[in-house]
């Protein structure tokens, strides 16, 4: 097991290194001058030969007169940067976002926060419903009940969420006004603990945290409800209830725990998924979350934030991948995690 | 399934009422549709994002010379007992700044003579290149450039006379200038704050210069100074920048207590403004529900529509407590149709004429604000004092360009487009003229007869950027419209994203070859003119500023060019009328060579609560500014 856990972390190197130099060549595609954008907004302030100058320093400073090669390595530590030091990736530099004018890492932060403050209560809301949900379902196939929840999880799973949040918004925030209608936080509001902050940031991502469940709810109610079909109509399942199991038992025990091995899946890619922000949601809600940054980045073409954010999730996915693929050993003991 | 819908339900209600509501029953919530980017450094020196300048704006104040509610320079007389200019015999221009005593910071520490001078020196000095901002003071300053490249040790016309008492001087390719007062202009920043306890500034009656100063030994200072916000920031503007949350991307302005008000000694009533972030999807319903209830500067037509029913529905006051009130004013520019007037067929000046005449301009302007906006024929802005003091000159002297195919056809049936592919005379489909081989250029679209005649095509080619409903109007009105082909013009659009367009518009061969090489004919953009109206150089000749991305219209004239530097460079400063004349001849100038075709200028309008009394904002007069002068009402 250990030796192909080295293995896999070996190709995830390489795969990294692969996907880094693609992502960068391909942003470098991008026909946009970096300098010139900076520079842009102040045009009408500048003097003709301030202007040149400061374009000029501008293109060195950013080292937009290398090769890609160079810039590249320089991005990945590996290569002098423009003051004469080793400063990228291997040394911890991820890189400088332009847009916000400071580290990446410092620009990822907050936002990181937010999304992973946000995506947990979804997706434990999310999985605390469906499962029981589907294991319902699945035990009262065909009755009123599951025609009704497969009608509801089958709208919830095909409007888009963006209308969701619309919907919901309009409801609950401008009609109702029950719930706040944008942002993390009560305008103007001074705490006087941390409970009381606690309080107010779930006060304003609960509409959020309640449209994302309502978007999600249909996908995993209905994969746990087929997986539990299938395991209630094996024959041990048959041999479980003519040996005189309670129901209970035979559902949780035999049934369940067989139906879980194809679930274990999306229940781990959900877990992983918690570090990645949804575009729609935070843009509708105005939450400063990671799915927000990274629009904004690729909005203002801010390419070092945008590799750094693709760059991190494609290590989330890569380890991610190798995590399901031990939980299935795991799990399933038929299943040998060794070659 | 009861149980759990229970559950939820209780949790839901908890959480109502546990949220607790702001403080005040009246509190200013500023929705802003850029988002902070946390960087608060004095002026653009790293970032020019619209809601940092606004935040900056409401924590400094006490320059020298700043702007009045018509965008003119003025002298500070809070900040300031005098300034005067005199000009040197080398051409050279000196400013004495006096200032005046007693100011403090928003900590009650008195403001010195360094705390103003520093930031202009730092500009002059390599180390602000070192730590990257943005800053060419060294390069207007007489020995600013000698500091910079490190053969001089003081700035030698910079001068710190007394305690109270600056000196600039100011190289003579800079002057005159009409808007040369700006050279006096100095803005107190804490030096202590912003470069740490290790630095400072003399002089030894030589020019100033800095003690200790290096990229080491100021970048951690200067880090915190740029991104920090909290009580013990210190700044010296009308309010002070108390907290802003990067998780909810929030900021927090208080009063500040120590202030003495602007240049015309107003201080602010309000005592706390919150700014938040305002989404394009939902800014309507923050408003009705209160999540903030100020939005500044609408400028789509739609939502200029959506906030007046918002304004009248009184049913909403019910729910809120309040309702909304609004300011409409002029966009100090417009949106446009901007030609490259140097190859293929919008090099002939009939061209771009018959275009103009093929578009319905008002009926443009119209349909894209929603009712909210105009038409103006130059390079201004209607809320300009140039256009207030010339308007009826401007009437009577500019081509307006009524919509008028059968005038378009005229000028290009004039200018020679009378051909047909074969070199036959016109009769239907696309126009074409016999060119000679420079105006043929490496236009794409040219054909060569036999005998060696070269015909241009009226095909204009139109790089739009994507996503973009002007171009989609355009496309519907002028590149698609039945008048068009009816004059035997073929406009095609090709849809770029803004960066690709901007490659091509300034032909910036360093991104590609491909852009290097004149394709497109024709652009749409727009542009807004700051209150300094300068044009220097927009129209320059010189090949080398061209190549820098200087008249990208590719409009060579020799007069336009002219009166764009005698506007500035030729006027003393003080003398309006000279001014005036130029500015008006200029735009004159530029009406007849129609370098680009103005499609609308909108009207702003910015909501507020009915509760802020005293509100009024202008073009050049913004929220950071007008807020000073209004106060709330119970």
């Amino acid at each position: 097991m250990g030796k192909y856990i080295l293995k896999r972390c070996g190709y995830i190197v390489v795969v990294f290194l692969i996907l880094s130099f693609l992502m960068y060549a391909l942003y470098n595609l991008i026909p946009s001058d970096p300098a010139r954008q900076e520079l842009e907004p102040m045009r009408q302030s500048l003097k003709a030969d301030e202007y040149e100058t400061l374009y000029r320093q501008t293109r060195q400073r950013m080292g937009l007169d290398d090769p890609l090669v160079v810039r590249y390595l320089r991005w990945m530590g590996l290569w002098k940067d423009t003051d004469g030091t080793f400063n990228g990736v291997v040394q911890g530099n991820f890189g400088y976002s332009n847009l916000y004018k400071r580290s990446v890492i410092e620009v990822i932060k907050a936002p990181m926060g937010n999304t992973i403050f946000i995506n947990i209560f979804s997706t434990i809301l999310s999985l605390g419903i469906t499962i029981p949900l589907g294991i319902y379902c699945a035990v009262h196939k065909g009755k009123r009940f599951d025609s009704a929840t497969q009608v509801i999880t089958m709208l919830g799973y095909s409007i888009p969420v963006y209308i969701i949040a619309l919907v919901f918004m309009f409801f609950f925030c401008v009609l109702w006004r029950i719930f706040p209608i944008m942002g993390t936080k009560t305008p103007g509001m001074t705490y006087a603990n941390k409970w009381q902050e606690f309080v107010d940031m779930l006060y304003h991502i609960a509409l959020p945290v309640i449209v994302m469940t309502f978007g999600s709810l249909g996908g995993m109610t209905r994969y746990v409800r087929s997986s539990m079909i299938e395991a209630l109509s094996m024959d041990y399942i048959r041999t479980a209830r003519a040996k005189g199991l309670k129901e209970k038992v035979v559902i949780y025990s035999h049934a369940w725990r067989n139906a879980l091995l194809p679930v274990i899946t999306s229940i781990l890619g959900w877990f992983l998924s918690i570090f990645s922000g949804s575009v729609i949601i935070e843009n509708t809600f105005s939450l400063n979350g990671m799915g927000k940054l990274y629009w904004q980045g690729l909005n203002n073409l801010d390419f070092e934030l945008v590799l750094a954010i693709q760059m991190f999730y494609s290590i989330v996915s890569l380890v991610g991948s190798l995590l399901i693929d031990i939980s299935y050993g795991l799990v399933d003991p038929r299943v040998r995690v060794d070659k | 399934m009861k149980k759990l819908f229970a559950i939820l339900l209780a949790a839901v209600m908890l959480l109502s009422v546990a949220a607790v509501n702001a403080e005040d029953a009246h509190q200013l919530i500023y929705g802003s549709t850029t988002e902070i980017s946390g960087d608060f450094a004095p002026d653009a020196w790293w970032t020019n994002n619209a809601t940092d300048k606004m935040l900056r704006d409401f924590t400094t104040d006490y320059g020298t010379v700043v702007t009045d509610q018509g965008g003119a320079l003025v002298i500070n007389d809070t900040t300031c007992e005098n300034i005067e200019g005199e000009m040197n015999e080398d051409g050279t221009k000196t400013y004495t700044v006096v200032l005046n005593e007693g100011l403090v910071f928003n900590n009650g520490e008195p403001i010195t003579i360094k705390d103003f001078v520093w930031p202009t020196a730092f500009s002059c000095s390599a180390v602000s290149s070192e730590v990257g901002a943005k800053l060419t003071g060294y390069m207007t300053i007489v020995g600013g450039q000698e500091y910079y490249d490190g053969t001089a040790s003081t700035i030698s016309g910079l001068r710190m006379l007394d305690d109270k008492t600056i000196q600039v001087t100011v190289v003579a390719d800079k002057v005159p200038y009409f808007f040369d007062l700006s050279y006096a202009g100095f803005t107190p920043f804490s030096m202590k704050y912003w470069l740490g306890e290790g630095v400072d500034i003399a002089d030894d009656g030589e020019g100033v210069y800095f003690k200790g100063l290096t990229k080491d030994a100021i970048e951690e200072q200067l880090n915190f100074a740029r991104f920090h916000a909290g009580e013990d920031r210190i700044t010296a503007g009308p309010y002070n920048l108390v907290e802003f949350d990067q998780a909810s991307k929030q900021a927090t302005l208080v009063k500040n207590e120590y202030y003495q008000g602007n240049f015309e000694g107003q201080i602010p009533s309000i005592e706390k403004i919150i700014i938040t972030k305002a989404e394009d999807a939902t800014w309507a319903d923050a408003l009705k529900t209160g999540a903030f209830n100020f939005y500044d500067t609408i400028t789509d037509g739609t939502q200029v529509n959506t906030a007046m029913d918002l304004i009248e529905d009184d049913e909403n006051v019910d729910k809120l407590g309040y309702g909304y009130d609004f300011v409409q004013f002029d966009r100090p520019g417009y949106g446009k149709l901007m030609f490259h007037s140097d190859f293929g067929p919008t090099q002939f000046i009939n061209v771009r004429h018959a275009i103009a005449h093929l578009l319905d301009r008002n009926e443009f302007a119209n349909t894209f604000c929603n009712g909210w906006g105009g038409i103006v024929n130059g390079p201004y802005g209607t809320a300009m004092w140039m256009y207030q003091e010339g308007e009826e000159w401007l009437d009577e002297n500019l081509d307006n360009y009524a919509y008028n195919p059968e005038k378009a056809v005229e000028l290009l049936v004039e200018d020679g487009w009378v051909y047909d592919e074969k070199g036959n005379d016109y009769v239907e489909g696309i126009r074409y003229k016999k060119v000679t081989p420079e105006e043929a250029g490496t236009y794409a679209h040219n054909v060569t007869l036999e005998d060696g005649t070269i015909l241009m095509p009226l095909i204009i080619e139109w790089a739009s950027s994507e996503g973009n409903s002007v171009s989609d109007l355009l496309s519907v009105m002028l590149a698609n419209g039945e008048q068009t082909a009816a004059a035997g013009v073929k406009i095609n659009q090709n849809v770029m994203s803004f960066a690709e367009l901007l490659n091509y518009m300034y032909r910036d061969a360093t991104q590609g070859d491909k852009y290097g090489v004149p394709t497109y004919c024709m652009y749409n953009l727009a542009s807004n003119f700051t209150p300094l109206y300068d044009q220097a150089y927009s129209f320059t000749l010189d090949p080398k500023l061209v190549a820098d991305g200087y008249n990208s219209d590719f409009i060579f004239d020799e007069e336009l060019d002219k009166l764009s530097m005698d506007m500035v460079y030729g006027v003393e400063a003080g003398d309006d009328d000279a001014y005036l004349e130029i500015w008006q001849n200029f735009i004159q100038r530029w009406n007849y060579l129609l370098p680009e075709v103005p499609l609308y200028s909108n009207i702003y309008v910015s909501v507020f609560p009915d509760w802020l009394e005293g509100y009024d904002q202008s073009s050049y007069w913004d929220f950071a500014q007008a807020i000073l002068y209004a106060d709330i009402v119970e």
